[in-house]
């Protein structure tokens, strides 16, 4: 069955202001047209329209064909000490979140059905701009609430884990929202990881609002099956002395887009936003940024590091903005990648645009070969090519890990990414 | 009786991809548990000579043979050289940041072992062997920590390859300048790095330019290697002569 949003039947349609935004979505996306060659922010990244249209709504409520044996019906393992929270293809599984105080975590369906999801919902960014954040909004029903109250500082990680492995071709459509309040401080984790070996579409959405001198830390790795698509964004609002640490690590899959836009609001916002990409067959990464700076002595810092081989591709397209009214604020970006194949190709778009005349700011793109010298060195030790370039791989995508604060995430992708 | 090590024989070489000759008719045999001192000018092609028997894709062999170990050691591949016991110690030991000093070694010995058909040691098992290796050697844990040669001091990176030299317990060792630049503490330890590896089963050929490390270590014999092949051979004389009067003498004799 093709898709068509509009004939969809979803949770709330009776409540007036949500099918009014589930409609202004549906507008939107429509609006902007399906992405292609001429696209600024998607010539990069576009896809045929046609395998869009194939992919099928899964509007059921959370049921899982496999007669018991998935893992869905265990308790969520996390591999390392923190608050598990799953969804299995597209449906939150969890049913009890076992959080400690001063957290709340709602389905979303729930924070809609009370209202409190209105005041955050598209409030982080213009639908008009990102497609697939409009077609999410036109189809939201699934995600999270996820609410750190005022002074809660969370002992463990809430590790929520998104596993993919219906044999269909799927809309998964995820919207998640996830406020810091004033002085909390939490790390959130995001694992998607697929097994389906259909061409199945991640679509997500992050809002995120980090209230006065919170702190989040959120890393996501997006482990998606060889065949399916993610597309997400990660839209972020920080106030007054706010932080936000985020990373983003992408294994290979048709595509994944990992886009983040982040508004750095008052004084004192500051936001880290590193990743790395590992690449080594046919698939495509996109880790798209755009971070504005719209008050004074606010900074930023981006590290992205990636490795693209065999006749993969590799995109990074990297905005910084600086309000004219932004003096003294700090933006750096850096892009550094492996191409290690005459076919795969790396497309890197470093942007400033810098309103502000007392700013310091800088971009840096490196693009290359592993070192002859330091291959050569390694053998003349006894170490095998293959061996050999395997570690300089691992050097290179383990730097940009070592930016990772929280010190069982970093270890966990140290070994496991 | 003795036993051949390393044979060089008749070897033309040069860089491989301009074609520029700068090994030219070169002999040289070393035997089982034999000390070799190389000595001669700059651009003599003595690191050429080195990176050569080590297999750096830079540089190929025209005509010649060598023979390492009963093989034929042109045909081998770097790491293959290395682990049939071919230790190369360069000049300017390279530097491979976001590897850490311990996980490189802890690699280089593994494959050796892979190598011989022994098991892989384990974290545990490596740090016992590395320590004692690293201690009489001077090198600390902190530097065993960082990556490896980054902003090592001359006489650390020295101190890395006597180490690693030590773990590896090659057959034959190249040394390519390690004296250079040295101060009289470090150049102790490389000496003491090289009479330690020195057996009656391993040998070494070092290229050099100064007496000091030949006082400290006595070779066998000394070789003056100018223009691409070895002009002259002898004892520990030949190098006191080179002190007084120069590579001049040798040339013009």
């Amino acid at each position: 069955m093709a898709i068509d949003t509009a004939n969809i039947e979803l949770w709330g349609d009776n409540i007036p202001w949500l099918c009014g935004l589930r409609e202004k979505g549906r507008a939107a996306f429509k609006q902007y047209g399906w992405p292609n060659a001429k696209t600024e922010a998607w010539k990069y990244s576009y896809f045929n329209k046609k395998e869009f249209e194939a992919l099928h709504i899964d509007n059921t409520p959370h049921h899982c064909d496999c007669n018991g044996h998935c893992h869905c019906h265990e308790k969520t393992a996390t591999p390392f000490a923190a608050y598990g929270i799953k969804f299995c293809n597209g449906k939150l599984a969890t049913e009890d979140f076992d959080l400690p105080a001063g957290v709340s975590v709602k389905p979303l369906v729930e924070a809609l059905f009370g209202g409190e999801a209105k005041k955050y919902l598209n409030k982080s960014f213009d639908m008009a701009k990102f497609p697939f954040a409009a077609l999410n909004t036109a189809l939201i029903e699934n995600g999270l609430m996820l609410v750190i109250e005022r002074g809660t500082k969370l002992d463990l990680p809430i590790f929520i884990y998104y596993h993919q492995h219906a044999q269909a071709a799927n809309l998964y459509n995820i919207r998640n929202l996830i406020i810091a309040e004033k002085g909390a401080k939490a790390t959130v984790v995001e694992y998607y990881e697929g097994s389906a070996e259909q061409p199945y579409l991640q679509n997500v959405v992050n809002e995120v609002f980090i209230a006065d001198s919170a702190r989040l830390n959120h890393y996501i790795w997006n482990k998606e099956a060889k065949v399916a698509r993610h597309i997400a964004l990660n839209s972020v609002q920080i106030r007054q002395n706010g932080y936000y640490e985020a990373f983003v690590a992408q294994s290979e899959c048709a595509l994944c887009r990992h886009e983040t836009y982040i508004e750095l609001l008052q004084k004192g916002a500051a936001a880290e936003v590193n990743g790395v990409y590992r690449l080594s067959e046919n698939g495509k990464s996109d880790i798209t940024t755009n971070v504005c700076h719209l008050d004074e002595h606010t900074n930023s810092h981006q590290l992205v590091k990636g490795v693209a081989d065999g006749s993969a591709k590799a995109v990074f397209q990297g905005k910084i903005h600086i309000a004219p009214n932004a003096q003294q604020c700090e933006g750096y970006q850096q892009h550094k990648a492996l191409l290690l194949s005459d076919e795969a190709e790396i497309d890197a778009k470093p942007e400033l645009e810098i309103f502000a005349d007392d700013v310091q700011c800088a971009h840096g793109n490196t693009c290359g070969d592993l070192d002859a010298e330091q291959l050569f060195y390694m053998q003349a030790r006894g170490i095998n090519m293959a061996e050999a370039r395997q570690i300089l791989i691992k050097a290179h995508t383990d730097d940009a890990l070592g930016k990772i604060s929280n010190k069982n995430v970093q270890n966990w992708l140290l070994e496991k990414f | 009786m003795e036993k051949k090590l390393l044979e060089i024989k008749d070897l033309y070489a040069g860089v491989a991809e301009s074609g520029k000759e700068i090994i030219k008719g070169l002999n040289l045999t070393i035997n089982a548990g034999e000390v070799h001192a190389l000595m001669g000018p700059n651009g003599a092609g003595k690191s050429t000579l080195a990176y050569l028997l080590a297999g750096k894709a830079d540089y190929a062999a025209t005509s010649g043979n060598v023979t390492f170990a009963g093989q034929n050691l042109l045909s081998l591949k770097p790491d293959e050289r290395a682990n049939a016991g071919l230790f190369l110690s360069m000049q300017y030991p390279v530097a491979i940041p976001g590897v850490s000093t311990n996980n490189f070694l802890k690699h280089a010995v593994n494959a050796k072992r892979k190598y011989m058909n022994l098991p892989e040691l384990d974290a545990a098992e490596f740090l016992k062997l590395l320590r004692a290796s690293a201690q009489e050697l001077g090198v600390t844990t902190e530097m065993l920590k960082r990556e490896l040669n980054v902003g090592f001091s001359g006489g650390e990176k020295k101190r890395m390859e006597m180490l690693q030299m030590q773990l590896l317990q090659p057959k034959l060792a190249i040394l390519d300048e390690t004296d250079s630049g040295l101060d009289i503490d470090a150049l102790r330890i490389v000496a003491e790095g090289v009479n330690k590896l020195h057996t009656s089963e391993n040998s070494l050929l070092i290229i050099t330019h100064h007496l000091d490390l030949l006082n400290l270590i006595k070779p066998d014999a000394v070789h003056i290697y100018y223009d691409g092949h070895i002009v002259q051979s002898g004892g520990k004389e030949l190098a006191e002569k080179l002190e007084q009067s120069g590579y001049k003498s040798f040339v013009e004799a």
